[in-house]
C-alpha cells in the first residue's frame, strides 16, 4: 500500500503554508500550499516556470519566502540558508549536478558531510566503509574511485542521492532527476526513491514526465502559474487530467493519447544532403566516433537514439561541419542548422539581446550587410519575424536572451535555425527540459518543417528520450558506444530500443 | 505625507549607494591623510586644481598622462572583448617602443613622413611580436596566457634594459638610455604651446574606429561572440573563434606596441628602461573600469590620467609624499568601481 | 649614476666656502653678471626638488631630500618636492613648479637633463640643476660629482694596507661612474704600491646582496686582503665576506663607498670615500642666491663634499708614511696639481670648466 498510509500520524515531514515568493513583478509562487508526508514519494509537476523549482528552493532554504511559512517535522522554521535546512533533514539534488569534476566519488560524497571529518578536520576513520554499507543499503550502484568527470550522468546522479543521504534526511529533493536517463536508468532511480521512501524520508520527485511521476508517486501537486492547481492521490487522476492541470486548457491530440508524427510512408526522399561514411572522431586515444556510417535524406527525420556520452555530441559536431573526422569521409552540407543540446551556452549567448543572437546565424548573408557594415535595422526586423513566428514571449529584439525562461529560448533557437537551414537540421535533444506544451509546439514544427520545405529539408534528431524519437522519427538508428546500430521496423518500440541501448550503455559507464 | 516620503527614499534607494560608496571613501582618504598630518582639503585641492586647474594645464598634464593608458586600455580591451586575458600589455608596450626606437635612430635621414609611417608600423609590429609567444603557446600547447603574457613582461623589461645598457645606449656609452629620436620622428603638439602630443589623437581615433568595428561590423561582431560564448561561436558553424581569438590578441599587442612608441614619440624622445611605470597593467582597471566599451574608455583613461597629474600636484603643492598619493588615488579609484556597481544594480533592478 | 649617501651625513661645512668660491671663480657662464639671478617670490625664495624613486632609500635620493630640507631649514626657503614616476612627469612638474615661482629646481638624475633643457628654455626666471647633468645654459646647470678623487685616495690607503698585494673591487651596474671610481681607485693603489694586483667584478645589481658576497669572496680566495665596493645598498654583503674571510685566513679589510660606512662594520672598514649630497645642494642654493652659480660645478675634493674619511678606530692600520702621503696627495688634488685619472664619459670637457685643468699624468 501507500507508504505514506503507514506513517499516517506523525506531523508532515515539510509543509508550506501560504508560501509566495515575487522576484521583481513576477509572482513564482502564491499563496501556494504543500504537504509532504514522512515516507511518501510526492510528484510536482507543471509547466516551465510553473514555479517547482523554486517551491524545491524554498524548501531547501535556498529561497526565503516573502509570505508564509514553512514547516520540518510539525515545527515552523525559517530557513536562513541551505546549511540551516540540512541541518533539519532536508537535501536537495540539482538538475544540474554539484560535483567536484576532479574529485572521486568518494570524495564528493565526504567532502560536505559533517560526518566524514573529525572536529579537527581529519577524515573520520571508517567513514568509507560507511559510505559503501550506506550505498548497498540504497541499492545504489556507485564507483567511488571513480572521477566524477568521467562518470556517466547516470553514475553522477546515484553519487549526489547517496551525497544527500548519508546523513539523516526527512525530506529528499530531487528537481528533474529523469531529465536524462535512459529508461532502464529511470526504472532503477524510481526503486532507489522507493525505498528511501520506505525508510520514512519524504521525497519530492519534480518532474515533468507525467508516466514516470505516475509510476512511482503516491501523491502529486500540480502547480500552473505559481498557484497550486491540484493536488492529491496520484491514483486518482489519469495522465490526461495531470496534463490538463498542468497547461490550463484540454490538450487535444498529445503524446499520450495520439502520434501527431507519422510513420515512415514512403516519400522517402532519394536525394542525400549529408553523409558520413566510416566516421571515426573524437581524441585520437578514444575517438567518441568509431566508424559511422549513415545517410540524411530530404523530407525524412533521421532519428539517433542512445543514451547520452556514446558519441552524440560529436556526431552532431561532424554533421554540423564544425568537428573534422580523424578518419572517414564526412559530406555535409556547408551551413546546416543546427539545435545543439545546451542551448544556453551553444545555441544562445545569454549577454547577448535577441538580435545580436539571431545575428549569430545572420551575420555573414549578404542579405544582412551593407558595404562593410551589418545591416542590423534589417536583422532587427528578422528578429521580430521571427519572434512573433514562434511565438516567443520577449519583450522584443533588445531583451537580453537570459532573461527568457527555457522554453522561449528554445522557440527562438527553433525559429532561428529551421529559418536559416535549407537542406540538413541537426536537432539535439530539442525538447530537453521543455514542459508539455512548448515540446509538442517544437515537434509540431520539427515535423511540419520535414515535410513542407520546398524542396524539403533532411532533419537528424538526436536524442536520449525514446517517446521522442518514436514519435517523430522515419527511421530509427541507435547510438552506442560510438557506433550506430540500426533498428529494423519490427524493432520500433521503446522496450526493443532500451534493451539495446542500455546493455551497451552500462558497460560504457561503468569501465 | 509619509507614504510619499517613503517613495521618494524608495526612488533615491539606488542613487544612494554610490554616492555612499563615495562619500565613504572620500571620508577614508581624508582620514589617512589627516593622519598623516596633511590637509585634506589642501590635498583635494591641489589634486583638482593640478588635473583640471586650466585648460592648458587640462590639455599638458592630464590628457598628456591619458594618452598611454587609453591605447593599452584600447589594448586590453580588444583582447579581453575576444576572451583572451592579455596582462601583457606592458610587455607589448616596451617592445613596440623599443622597435620604434631602434627604427628611428638607425634612419636619422628618412623623411617625416616615411618615418613617421614607419616607426608606427615598426611599433605596432613589435607589440605583436611580443603576443605571438603567448599565443603560439597558447595554441601549441594549452598553456593559459595569463601566464604567459605576464612572463613575457619581465622578458621586455630585461630585453629594454639590456638594449638600453647595451647595444642601444645612447653614443656617448654614459647613461642608461637611447640616443634622442630624429626630430622627423617626433610628434607634434596638438595645440601650440601645449604637450598635448598627436598620440592623443590616434587614440582617439582608434576608439572611435574600434567602436565601429565592435559594434557595426560582422568581424567585430565575431570577436564579442568569441568573448561572450566561444561554444556558441562554434555552434553557430560560422566561424572559428580560436581565429578570431588569435588575431584579436595580436591587434591587442599591436595597439600596446604602439601606446610604447607614442610615448617615446611624443613625450620623452628617447627609451629608458623605465619608460613605463606599469601602464600595462593600469590599463587594465582602465578598461574594466569602462567595461571595455571604447568610447568609455577615453573617460576612464581621463580620469586616470587626471589623477595621476593630480597626484603629481597633490605632491608638490599640498606635500602629500608619492606613497599617500599613490593610496589616495587607489582608493578613489576603488570608490569608482563601487558606484559602477551600484549604478549597475541599480539599473538592473528598475527593468 | 653614482649612488650612495645616508640620512646622516657627515656634515663637512668647512669647506663648503671653498668649493663655492671655486666654482664662482671659475664661472664662464653666458652671463657673467648675476645681477639677473631670479627671486620671484621676493622676500623669500622657493627651491624645489624632482627625484625619481623614493627619498626613504637611505641612498641617492634621500641625499637629495635632506639637501633639500637642510636648503629649508638653514636658509629658512620654502621647499617642495615631487617623485616622478614617468618622464612625462619630469616635464609637468618643471613647468609646475616654474610657474608657480619656484626660483631653483633640482632634477636629482641624467634623466632628468632633457625635460630640464625644455623647460630652462620655456622659464628663464627659474634656474634648473640636473645632478649628473651633461650640458649647461644660463639657467642650466648640471652638477658633477666627482667621486674618483676620493677613490683615490682610499686606493692609497688600500695599496698600504695589503699584504698580499692583491685588491680588489665589487661593482653594481657596470656604468661609466661606478667604472669611473674603480679607475681612481687601482691608480691609488699603484701609487704606493705599483706591483699590486687589482681585480674587479661588476655584479650587475646595486642591491643584490647574495651576489655581492659572493663576488667578494671570489676575490678573497684569489688572494685579495683588501676589497672595495660600489655597490650601494648590496655593500653588506661585502663586508660579511670580509668578515668571513678574517676568521678563516685572519687578514682582511674593507673600504667603504658612497657615504661614510666606517660605522657600518667598524671592524673591517679601514675607510670610506664619501660624497656628501646635502651639503653640496645647500652650497648650490647659497650660490644661486648669490647670483654665482653659473657653468658646470664639479663637486671634488676640494668642495668639501667629497672626501676620503679614515675610520677613526682603525687608525693604525694604514701606516703612518702612507697616511702623510694620502695627506700630500689630497692637498695636490684640491690644488689642482695632481689629476686622478677618470673616465671622460660626460660632455664636461666642452662645459663651462669651474676646476683647473692639468694635462693627464700618463
Amino acid at each position: 500500500m501507500n507508504a505514506a498510509d503507514a506513517h499516517g500520524d506523525a506531523p508532515p515531514a515539510a509543509r508550506l503554508a501560504g508560501v509566495t515568493k515575487r522576484f521583481g513583478a513576477v509572482v513564482a509562487l502564491d499563496r501556494v500550499c504543500f504537504e509532504l508526508a514522512p515516507g511518501e514519494i510526492h510528484g510536482l509537476l507543471g509547466e516551465n516556470g510553473a514555479g517547482k523549482t523554486t517551491l524545491a528552493r524554498v524548501l531547501a532554504g535556498l529561497l526565503s519566502p516573502d509570505e508564509g511559512q514553512v514547516e520540518i517535522a510539525g515545527t515552523s522554521v525559517r530557513l536562513r540558508n541551505a546549511a540551516d535546512a540540512r541541518r533539519l533533514g532536508v537535501a536537495m539534488v540539482h538538475q544540474h549536478f554539484s560535483l567536484v569534476p576532479r574529485f572521486t566519488g568518494f570524495e564528493n560524497v565526504a567532502l560536505f558531510n559533517e560526518g566524514a571529518w573529525t572536529p579537527r578536520g581529519r577524515a573520520t576513520p571508517g567513514y568509507r566503509a560507511h559510505v559503501e554499507a550506506r550505498a548497498a543499503e540504497l541499492g545504489l550502484a556507485v564507483d567511488l574511485d571513480m572521477r566524477a568527470d568521467q562518470m556517466s550522468v547516470g553514475q553522477r546522479q546515484r553519487i549526489e542521492i547517496l551525497k544527500a543521504l548519508m546523513s539523516e534526511t526527512r525530506v529528499l529533493l530531487l528537481d528533474e532527476p529523469t531529465a536524462v536517463l535512459a529508461p532502464k536508468e529511470v526504472e532503477r532511480l524510481l526503486a532507489v526513491l522507493r525505498r528511501v521512501a520506505r525508510s520514512g524520508t519524504g521525497v519530492v520527485l519534480v518532474a515533468h514526465k507525467l508516466d514516470e511521476v505516475l509510476s512511482a508517486a503516491g501523491r502529486v501537486t500540480v502547480l500552473r502559474r505559481g498557484k497550486q492547481v491540484l493536488a492529491g492521490p496520484a491514483r486518482d487522476f489519469s495522465a490526461r487530467e495531470l496534463a490538463v492541470a498542468m497547461v490550463g486548457e484540454p490538450v487535444g491530440r498529445d503524446r499520450f493519447s495520439d502520434k501527431i508524427s507519422l510513420e515512415s510512408d514512403g516519400r522517402e526522399s532519394a536525394d542525400v544532403v549529408a553523409s558520413l561514411t566510416d566516421v571515426v572522431a573524437g581524441s585520437p586515444e578514444a575517438p567518441s566516433l568509431r566508424g559511422v556510417t549513415l545517410a540524411a535524406r530530404r523530407g525524412e527525420i533521421l532519428g539517433v537514439a542512445g543514451v547520452e556520452g556514446n558519441g552524440q555530441r560529436e556526431l552532431a559536431a561532424v554533421l554540423a561541419g564544425v568537428l573534422q573526422p580523424l578518419s572517414g569521409v564526412a559530406r555535409v552540407p556547408s551551413k546546416p542548422g543546427w539545435m545543439p543540446l545546451d542551448r544556453g551556452e551553444e545555441g544562445l549567448v545569454g549577454d547577448f539581446p535577441l538580435d545580436e543572437n539571431v545575428a549569430l546565424a545572420l551575420h555573414d548573408e549578404p542579405a544582412f550587410r551593407r558595404g562593410p557594415w551589418l545591416d542590423w535595422s534589417g536583422i532587427k526586423k528578422r528578429t521580430k519575424a521571427l519572434l512573433a513566428d514562434a511565438d516567443v514571449a520577449a519583450p522584443g529584439p533588445e531583451a537580453f536572451a537570459a532573461t527568457l525562461s527555457g522554453g522561449n529560448q528554445q522557440r527562438l533557437l527553433v525559429a532561428r535555425e529551421l529559418d536559416r537551414s535549407k537542406e540538413l537540421l541537426i536537432a539535439e535533444s530539442p525538447t530537453r527540459g521543455l514542459d508539455v506544451k512548448a515540446a509538442r509546439a517544437v515537434r509540431r514544427r520539427l515535423v511540419e518543417f520535414a515535410r513542407n520545405g520546398e524542396p524539403p529539408p533532411a532533419v537528424v534528431l538526436i536524442s536520449p528520450d525514446l517517446d521522442e524519437i518514436l514519435e517523430l522519427a522515419d527511421r530509427i538508428l541507435v547510438l552506442v558506444r560510438g557506433r550506430l546500430l540500426p533498428v529494423g521496423p519490427s524493432d520500433r518500440s521503446a522496450t526493443a530500443i532500451g534493451a539495446l541501448m542500455l546493455a551497451a550503455g552500462d558497460a560504457v559507464g561503468r569501465r | 505625507m509619509a507614504q510619499m516620503g517613503l517613495r521618494i527614499a524608495r526612488a533615491l534607494q539606488p542613487v544612494a549607494q554610490p554616492v555612499l560608496a563615495l562619500a565613504a571613501t572620500l571620508a577614508v582618504a581624508a582620514a589617512l591623510l589627516a593622519l598623516g598630518g596633511h590637509s585634506p582639503a589642501d590635498a583635494f585641492g591641489a589634486l583638482v586644481q593640478g588635473a583640471f586647474g586650466s585648460w592648458n594645464r587640462f590639455l599638458s598634464f592630464t590628457l598628456v598622462q591619458a594618452t598611454p593608458l587609453l591605447l593599452t586600455g584600447l589594448a586590453v580591451a580588444v583582447a579581453f572583448r575576444a576572451g583572451a586575458w592579455n596582462i601583457g600589455a606592458e610587455g607589448q608596450l616596451l617592445a613596440g617602443a623599443l622597435a620604434g626606437v631602434a627604427l628611428a635612430i638607425s634612419w636619422p635621414e628618412a623623411s617625416a613622413l616615411v618615418l613617421l609611417a614607419a616607426t608606427f608600423a615598426a611599433a605596432a609590429a613589435g607589440g605583436a611580436a611580443w603576443a605571438l609567444v603567448p599565443i603560439a603557446m597558447k595554441t601549441r600547447m594549452g598553456v593559459g596566457e595569463v601566464i604567459t603574457t605576464l612572463l613575457m613582461n619581465f622578458v621586455a623589461l630585461f630585453l629594454a634594459q639590456f638594449l638600453v645598457q647595451g647595444p642601444l645606449r645612447e653614443s656617448r656609452g654614459v647613461f642608461n638610455m637611447t640616443d634622442e629620436i630624429p626630430a622627423a620622428a617626433q610628434l607634434a603638439p596638438l595645440f601650440p604651446g601645449t604637450r598635448l602630443h598627436a598620440g592623443f589623437l590616434v587614440g582617439l581615433l582608434l576608439a572611435g574606429g574600434l567602436w565601429l568595428y565592435m559594434s557595426r561590423t560582422p568581424g567585430g561582431f565575431r570577436v564579442r561572440v568569441a568573448g561572450a560564448s566561444p561554444r556558441a561561436a562554434v555552434a553557430s558553424g560560422r566561424f572559428d573563434p580560436a581565429r578570431v581569438v588569435r588575431w584579436s590578441f595580436l591587434a591587442s599587442g599591436a595597439i600596446a606596441g604602439l601606446a610604447g612608441w607614442i610615448q617615446v614619440a611624443g613625450v620623452t624622445g628617447r627609451m629608458y628602461e623605465g619608460l613605463s611605470p606599469g601602464w600595462g597593467y593600469t590599463a587594465i582597471a582602465v578598461a574594466l573600469l569602462a567595461r571595455l566599451h571604447p568610447g568609455a574608455i577615453v573617460i576612464s583613461a581621463v580620469v586616470f590620467g587626471a589623477l595621476g597629474a593630480g597626484g603629481g600636484a597633490m605632491q608638490r603643492d599640498a606635500g602629500v609624499p608619492e606613497a599617500w598619493v599613490r593610496g589616495t588615488e587607489a582608493l578613489l579609484i576603488l570608490a569608482l568601481l563601487a558606484v559602477d556597481r551600484g549604478f549597475r544594480a541599480a539599473s538592473k533592478g528598475d527593468s | 649614476m653614482i649612488s650612495g649617501s645616508t640620512k646622516q651625513w657627515r656634515a663637512q661645512r668647512h669647506r663648503i666656502a671653498c668649493w663655492t668660491a671655486t666654482a664662482v671663480a671659475a664661472c664662464g657662464g653666458p652671463s657673467a653678471d648675476g645681477s639677473d639671478n631670479p627671486d620671484p617670490a621676493g622676500s623669500s625664495p622657493s627651491v624645489a626638488l624632482l627625484t625619481s624613486g623614493p627619498v626613504s632609500d637611505a641612498g641617492w635620493h634621500a641625499g637629495a631630500y635632506e639637501g633639500l630640507q637642510r636648503i629649508g631649514d638653514s636658509l629658512g626657503w620654502r621647499i617642495s618636492h615631487q617623485q616622478t614616476r614617468t618622464p612625462a612627469e619630469f616635464d609637468e612638474a618643471f613647468i609646475s613648479y616654474a610657474e608657480a615661482g619656484y626660483g631653483l629646481v633640482f632634477g636629482h638624475g641624467f634623466e632628468y637633463q632633457d625635460a630640464a633643457e625644455r623647460a630652462a628654455a620655456q622659464y628663464p626666471d627659474a634656474t634648473f640643476v640636473v645632478s649628473s647633468g651633461s650640458r649647461a645654459a644660463a639657467n642650466l646647470v648640471p652638477l658633477i660629482f666627482r667621486l674618483e678623487e676620493a677613490a683615490y685616495l682610499a686606493g692609497m690607503a688600500a695599496g698600504g694596507v695589503s699584504r698580499a698585494g692583491v685588491v680588489g673591487m665589487v661593482g653594481g651596474v657596470e656604468i661609466p661612474p661606478a667604472k669611473g671610481t674603480f679607475l681612481a681607485f687601482g691608480a691609488g693603489v699603484a701609487a704606493v704600491n705599483p706591483e699590486a694586483t687589482v681585480l674587479e667584478t661588476f655584479t650587475g645589481s646595486w642591491d643584490d646582496v647574495a651576489a655581492a658576497k659572493e663576488a667578494a669572496s671570489a676575490q678573497l680566495r684569489r688572494g685579495a686582503d683588501v676589497l672595495i665596493h660600489n655597490v650601494d645598498a648590496a655593500s653588506f654583503g661585502v663586508f660579511q665576506a670580509v668578515r668571513e674571510a678574517r676568521e678563516q685566513r685572519g687578514r682582511a679589510w674593507a673600504f667603504g663607498m658612497n657615504r661614510d660606512q666606517n660605522a657600518v662594520a667598524p671592524e673591517v672598514v679601514v675607510g670610506s670615500a664619501v660624497i656628501d649630497i646635502p651639503a653640496l645642494f645647500l652650497q648650490a642654493a647659497v650660490a644661486w642666491h648669490e647670483g654665482s652659480l653659473r657653468g658646470a660645478p664639479r663637486a671634488g675634493l676640494a668642495s668639501g663634499a667629497v672626501d676620503f674619511v679614515p675610520n677613526p678606530a682603525l687608525a693604525d692600520v694604514v701606516p703612518a708614511d702612507v697616511e702623510a702621503r694620502i695627506a700630500q696627495a689630497r692637498r695636490d688634488i684640491a690644488s689642482g696639481a695632481l689629476e686622478v685619472p677618470r673616465i671622460r664619459y660626460l660632455e664636461e670637457d666642452t662645459l663651462p670648466a669651474a676646476s683647473p685643468v692639468q694635462p693627464p699624468p700618463n
